[in-house]
């Protein structure tokens, strides 16, 4: 009998996997909330300061990079209609990928260089790679492109870029090599990460996501497109002219096309919930709609210190850092988990009962009203902590971090209780 | 009446391939327009209402060539099969006009000029088939056309008639009469061909493009306790279903889906068969 390519069969996500790297992740957000808030008077001046730096991965490595693997091995054989390569390659990469989390992160808070940092250092690379190497054996089953597609390629691609970039850094805190400022290889190592790797998925996993959760149609993809391209060139020409000198010229040209690009894709994002069949936003949704709000203004700030000597405004970095981390980031993934996981837990554990016996309703999941006020938590304490930084308020920072923390936990106590349904 | 080995405008795509699998090749070769029926279970649903002349609209190719290639592969499986010389014979043999056509009295000769019916976008296929019942067993029919109508020949013969054809300035005059001495008995080989296909009587629909994930998965599933061996569910949905095909595999159920356009698929949902 002829059969369609269309037809997957026995395909399904590995829930289990995917559930140790989202706990993993979850749990991330509630310690890096609760270090902030009993060191909240230490996170101020300057950003390389040991402990800033350690709660700086723990958001990035711990929080979101891991929370990232979870959803992609989620979403990308959903959608690019093809099964993940290896789920064993999988599971290896959680068990290589979380002793790194913590030995850098450790190491970094006492400020241990050498040895166990590079360890560390390596072991995340590894585990980076194992990702790598598992996504792009899959894409090579992928039969149908799309533009999300060409974003997640691209974001594998950063990743890889970011994680040698770490390691040379970490290498050279121990023993001195690099003849560029280090600083300065700092500032392209996190801005590879948080656009490269970070922002590509996010872009290319929402222009999927947000027509699915509210039934979206009837728009052009154009600016997506658009985003894609200026984006890269942009950063990969950053890339290149940062190791040569004399390049002023072509940095002010770059830069721009990189703020475009997001900007348009945030464009893009716009036309697809104008589109919207469903007109209310849910609280998952209502979280993204900030979070992307956040990333424009973000995207601002970042090019406007681009241009400028900022090292002399106080907290401006810590300032951007926080709003990128928190303001556009976590605001963004708590929104999409209280999408993503209730289908997620409720597709695991009665799917297979519909129409059989009566099963729960996506809404029974989990209470959506402890959703909101973890959403207008957030918001107040985002909020609070810019302003807190911006006017160096000590007390401001104590109210806002724990107000981040109560959010956070309320958070992870939503999260188990829709795994434990 | 059961089906006649001819195709006619008139007939859906589906049952067209269900009777004749070698008219798949035709159409794609008309049109790769077609290769989405390489599916059978497509076939019936999405191609289920498909008259040949809509198909090939459709398409765009040109529906009386395409209707003639058809019916040409399918007769050249119902004719005989010859090889070349012999059929190099037969053709010089029938060069000669038939003695009984020559000394023939004009009444006993019933003309049919089809053309017009043709033209009128109908097909004159029922006009024939009566004609032909009323045909005395000494009676000869005179059909008269546009083109050469070579499924004719064979649903003809089957009912035991010879055939003549006459070509001039584009007009073709056929005639067909009864020749005692060839008895066929060609029912036999008709019979092969459709038995391993089954007819899907009932067709359920589904339309859940409105509805947030994963109630068209619920809806779907909720459904499939009224989808029995000779239903089809089709479903309208506004992606496809990746995460429901494991399910569907669960239950005994199997999917095709078929991207009609952007956000519009048609997922076709039968159970399966023990082959």
């Amino acid at each position: 009998m002829v059969q369609s390519e269309s037809i997957v069969s026995a395909y399904a996500p590995p829930f289990k996997i995917i559930s140790k790297y989202f706990i993993a992740a979850m749990a991330s957000f509630v310690i890096l909330n609760f270090l902030l808030l009993i060191n909240y008077s230490s996170i101020s001046g300057h950003h390389f300061q040991p402990i800033i730096l350690s709660i700086n991965h723990i958001a990035t490595l711990g929080w979101i990079t891991m929370i990232i693997f979870g959803a992609m091995f989620q979403l990308v054989p959903v959608v690019l209609e093809t099964k993940l390569f290896s789920e064993k390659l999988a599971e290896i990469q959680f068990w290589i990928y979380l002793p790194g989390v913590i030995g850098l992160v450790y190491c970094f808070w006492y400020f241990e260089t050498g040895l166990y940092m590079n360890l560390s250092a390596i072991l995340l690379n590894l585990a980076m790679f194992i990702f790598a190497f598992n996504i792009i054996m899959t894409f090579t089953k992928v039969k149908k492109w799309n533009i999300t597609g060409l974003y997640l390629a691209a974001a594998i691609f950063y990743l890889i870029v970011t994680a040698i970039a770490g390691l040379l850094l970490t290498i050279n805190l121990g023993s001195p090599y690099i003849k560029i400022d280090h600083l300065q290889y700092l500032n392209l190592h996190s801005h590879v990460a948080f656009i490269g790797w970070v922002s590509m998925v996010v872009m290319g996993v929402s222009f999927k996501l947000i027509p699915m959760f509210t039934l979206s149609h009837g728009y052009a993809l154009t600016y997506s497109k658009w985003a894609f391209w200026l984006i890269n060139i942009g950063l990969l020409g950053i890339n290149t002219i940062f190791h040569y000198e004399d390049t002023t010229f072509l940095y002010y040209i770059l830069t721009p096309m990189i703020t475009l690009g997001i900007l348009l894709s945030l464009v893009q994002v716009y036309i697809i919930l104008k589109n919207r069949i469903r007109n209310k936003l849910d609280t998952g949704l209502k979280f993204s709609s900030y979070a992307f709000l956040m990333l424009g203004l973000t995207t601002v700030l970042g090019t406007f210190i681009a241009f400028i000597n900022y090292q002399n405004i106080l907290n401006l970095t810590l300032i951007y850092g926080y709003m990128i981390i928190f303001g556009y980031l976590s605001m963004l993934v708590v929104g999409q988990m209280y999408k993503i996981i209730p289908f997620l837990v409720w597709y695991h554990k009665y799917s297979s009962k519909v129409g059989l016996e009566p099963v729960p309703m996506l809404k029974d999941m989990f209470n959506e009203k402890f959703a909101y006020i973890e959403f207008y938590l957030m918001l107040t304490a985002v909020f609070g902590s810019l302003y807190s930084l911006t006017f160096r308020s000590e007390i401001g920072l104590l109210i806002s971090f724990s107000l981040m923390l109560i959010s956070s936990i309320i958070f992870l106590f939503n999260m188990i209780t829709i795994f434990r349904k | 009446m059961t089906s006649f080995n001819i195709i006619t405008k008139d007939m859906k795509i589906s049952k067209m391939l269900a009777e004749f699998p070698q008219t798949f090749d035709v159409l794609i070769k008309a049109s790769p327009h077609f290769k989405k029926l390489e599916n059978k279970i497509l076939r019936k649903a999405l191609a289920g209402r498909v008259t040949v002349a809509q198909a090939a609209s459709i398409a765009g190719v040109d529906l009386y060539s395409v209707l003639f290639e058809l019916n040409k592969s399918i007769n050249n499986l119902i004719e005989p099969k010859q090889n070349l010389s012999e059929k190099m014979n037969n053709d010089n043999l029938v060069k000669q006009k038939p003695e009984m056509l020559n000394n023939i009295s004009v009444d006993k000769i019933h003309q049919l000029d089809v053309r017009p019916v043709i033209e009128s976008g109908k097909d004159p296929f029922q006009d024939i088939m009566a004609a032909v019942k009323e045909l005395k067993s000494d009676g000869i029919l005179l059909i008269i056309n546009s083109f050469e109508p070579i499924p004719l020949y064979s649903v003809l013969g089957k009912q035991g008639f010879e055939h003549w054809t006459e070509i001039e300035n584009n007009m073709f005059r056929i005639y067909f009469y009864k020749d005692e001495k060839i008895k066929q008995d060609v029912n036999s080989s008709k019979q092969k061909l459709s038995s391993k296909e089954v007819e899907y009587k009932n067709v359920i629909e589904l339309d859940v493009r409105e509805l947030l994930p994963p109630e068209p998965m619920i809806k779907i599933l909720e459904t499939l306790s009224q989808v029995d061996e000779n239903t089809v569910l089709l479903v309208h949905h506004h992606r496809e279903p990746m995460m429901l095909y494991p399910k569907l595999e669960e239950r005994g159920y199997e999917a095709v889906s078929n991207k009609i356009e952007e956000n519009y698929f048609k997922v076709v949902i039968t159970k399966k068969r023990n082959m």
